[in-house]
């Protein structure tokens, strides 16, 4: 089941297109990274979904229904989640819990719940001015989880943190996903392919490619053989790139990429060519394409 | 002459300039940032009549 | 409108943990204090701090109650424009910078909410600082100098208060629209200093002017009547006052291009 889809997503600002003709849905259940580099515009898709900021065109719906407005099913994690340093814990969760629509006791309850499922319940009266950076962290997804959002959105919630907080965010978002539909923003592939189920690359405010993780493993893989050599090779390089069977060939000093359409006659092709030609070969591995490559290919490096 | 000055009416000027004064200084050193050095505000406060506390609530802060 | 109080119970807890609850009321309440004292102490601090020959006589009138508050007013009209404008810039733009607004109204919260409650909270806070303060001036002017009556003072709190009823308004409307707080103080400032002074100036083109309510208030003080123009201005600084309002409290386009 759908639970929210966009649909021509557009948002300029002036002259400059951040955000154009996005669109995408998210599955109830999955949980999907909305990949991209640094200013692909990720964080104003968020937003705009978020009702932080307004569309300059295009539509999102929820559980079908189409209205401008759907904060009280989302639960928001802001890139950088900012408090305020003169109350505790306690009392922010409560007043973020009332501005959701709770009553003060259903808040009090929820918050004492997070507080416990995230961790940080000791810390529950200690003004927040004085927690660090993962504490505060795992406060800003108490904040967003306290009305019990249809969907969790996370603004990059790793690319901030030490190793160790990372761990800690990756395993906390597996252990949320299991109750929540999770939407989260990314510029970080690997963190992308080991928490989520649904992939949505953009690029330059473009959608490039979405889809699920196995599928797009399964549609983009290409057969790729790597060459490394102690000498130059640019010659021998730019005559193989109009055989049949190669694709594509990229070079970097003196390492060779080479994509070919079939694994099997390439190589062997290319061993003649080598021991033909003695060239200086150090290395010579065949293998697939990740989605590392999927991913560079899609922001054209 | 001054010492004719009625005390009872002096008295609560002094005690809201001291209770000022106390509240502007467990600010102060409760808050991690201010305008400035901390020992130039403790100065301030103490030292210029009246308007050291006031001087410090509204620029001695750092908001945010 | 739950959620209304909620933001505003808010802002009332912040304005206490920052303790503004407490300061603002006492240093309008010690200019209020200091002005009938001074009045009263005035010929007495002269003679002690003058090296004036033996048998010099001064006299110095001490000034009736009227104009003694007339006084405390014109003192509240500057230093206390002051702190107030001071105290009270930021209370949107600083939230603004900080990313506190966007935490807030990514929650199901309406932008003129959010607005009305901060606005409330500071009217609320000076019209309060500003009623004691004056009241403290009273009671210290009945004792030192002499009897005023009570139901003038009232009413000329009251009038003087919808002036700055206005200047917090407008705070809190460049306060919306600036990302400095600095300006926002600047800009109110420039605000009230040049009606202030272009007010009595230009007395034919400046009726309409909101600090004609200053001298309104002053005159039921020091001549037991208002003097001058008093209902149009009191109208034009009522719609100015919902117009700012009104401004401050819709969403801004431009808003959305500060993150």
């Amino acid at each position: 089941m759908k639970l929210m889809e966009v649909s021509s997503l557009t948002k300029s600002f002036g002259k400059h297109v951040a955000v154009n003709n996005l669109s995408f849905s998210i599955e109830e259940g999955h949980c999907v990274a909305l990949l991209g580099p640094n200013g692909a515009g990720k964080t104003t898709t968020l937003e705009m979904l978020a009702s932080l900021q307004k569309p300059t065109n295009g539509s999102v719906s929820f559980l079908g229904v189409e209205k401008g407005d759907y904060r009280e099913s989302i639960g928001y994690l802001p890139q950088q989640p900012v408090f305020f340093p003169w109350m505790n814990a306690m009392e922010y969760l409560v007043f973020m819990g009332e501005l959701s629509g709770l009553s003060k006791a259903k808040a009090s309850m929820r918050a004492d719940e997070l507080l416990e499922l995230l961790g940080i319940a000791d810390a529950r009266k200690r003004k927040i001015g004085g927690y660090s950076g993962g504490m505060k962290q795992r406060l800003g997804i108490a904040q967003a989880l306290i009305h019990e959002p249809k969907l969790l959105m996370l603004d990059e919630p790793v690319s901030a943190l030490d190793p160790v907080g990372r761990r800690e965010m990756l395993e906390l978002m597996k252990m949320l996903k299991e109750t929540t539909t999770i939407l989260f923003s990314t510029h970080i592939l690997h963190d992308a392919e080991e928490v989520c189920d649904d992939v949505i690359m953009i690029h330059k405010g473009e959608l490039a490619i979405t889809g699920s993780l196995s599928e797009l493993r399964r549609r983009h893989q290409e057969d790729v053989i790597i060459i490394s050599a102690d000498g130059n090779l640019d010659e021998w390089v730019r005559s193989i790139e109009n055989w049949n069977v190669v694709s594509k060939v990229i070079a970097n000093n003196d390492t060779i990429k080479i994509y070919v359409k079939n694994a099997e006659v390439a190589r062997n092709q290319l061993l003649v060519e080598i021991a033909e030609r003695q060239l200086p070969i150090s290395r010579f591995t065949v293998g697939q394409t990740s989605l590392e490559d999927l991913f560079m290919k899609v922001v054209g490096k | 002459m001054i010492s004719q000055i009625n005390w009872a009416l002096v008295a609560p000027i002094i005690a809201i300039q001291v209770i000022l004064m106390i509240i502007a200084l467990v600010d102060l050193f409760k808050t991690e940032k201010t305008n400035g050095p901390k020992w130039m505000w403790v100065l301030i406060i103490l030292f210029i009549n009246i308007l050291g506390p006031i001087l410090y609530f509204v620029i001695g802060k750092k908001h945010a | 409108m739950k959620k209304w109080f909620v933001l505003f119970r808010k802002e009332w807890l912040e304005m206490s943990r920052n303790y503004k609850v407490i300061w603002i009321p006492l240093v309008f309440v010690l200019f209020g204090l200091l002005q009938p004292v001074t009045s009263y102490y005035m010929p007495e601090i002269l003679k002690n701090a003058s090296n004036l020959p033996k048998g010099a006589v001064i006299k110095i009138p001490i000034p009736s109650s009227g104009e003694v508050l007339a006084q405390t007013l014109g003192q509240f009209n500057q230093m206390g424009i002051l702190v107030l404008v001071l105290a009270f810039m930021g209370i949107v733009s600083s939230e603004q910078r900080s990313g506190m607004m966007k935490a807030i109204l990514v929650k199901p919260v309406g932008y003129s909410s959010y607005i009305t409650a901060k606005w409330m909270s500071a009217v609320l806070l000076s019209g309060g600082a500003i009623f004691l303060g004056m009241l403290a001036s009273w009671y210290y002017t009945i004792l030192l100098i002499g009897d005023f009556p009570f139901m003038d003072i009232v009413k000329g709190i009251s009038l003087y208060f919808i002036w700055i009823l206005f200047l917090i308004t407008f705070t809190v409307f460049l306060s919306s629209f600036l990302k400095s707080s600095g300006l926002v103080a600047a800009f109110t400032l420039l605000l009230s200093i040049l009606l202030t002074l272009l007010t009595p100036l230009l007395k034919k083109w400046m009726e309409w002017s909101p600090a004609q309510l200053t001298n309104a208030a002053a005159s039921l003080f020091t001549a037991g009547k208002i003097e001058g123009p008093f209902l149009i201005p009191l109208i034009t600084t009522v719609i100015l006052t919902a117009l700012f309002l009104y401004l401050a409290g819709t969403r801004k386009s431009s808003l959305s291009r500060l993150g």
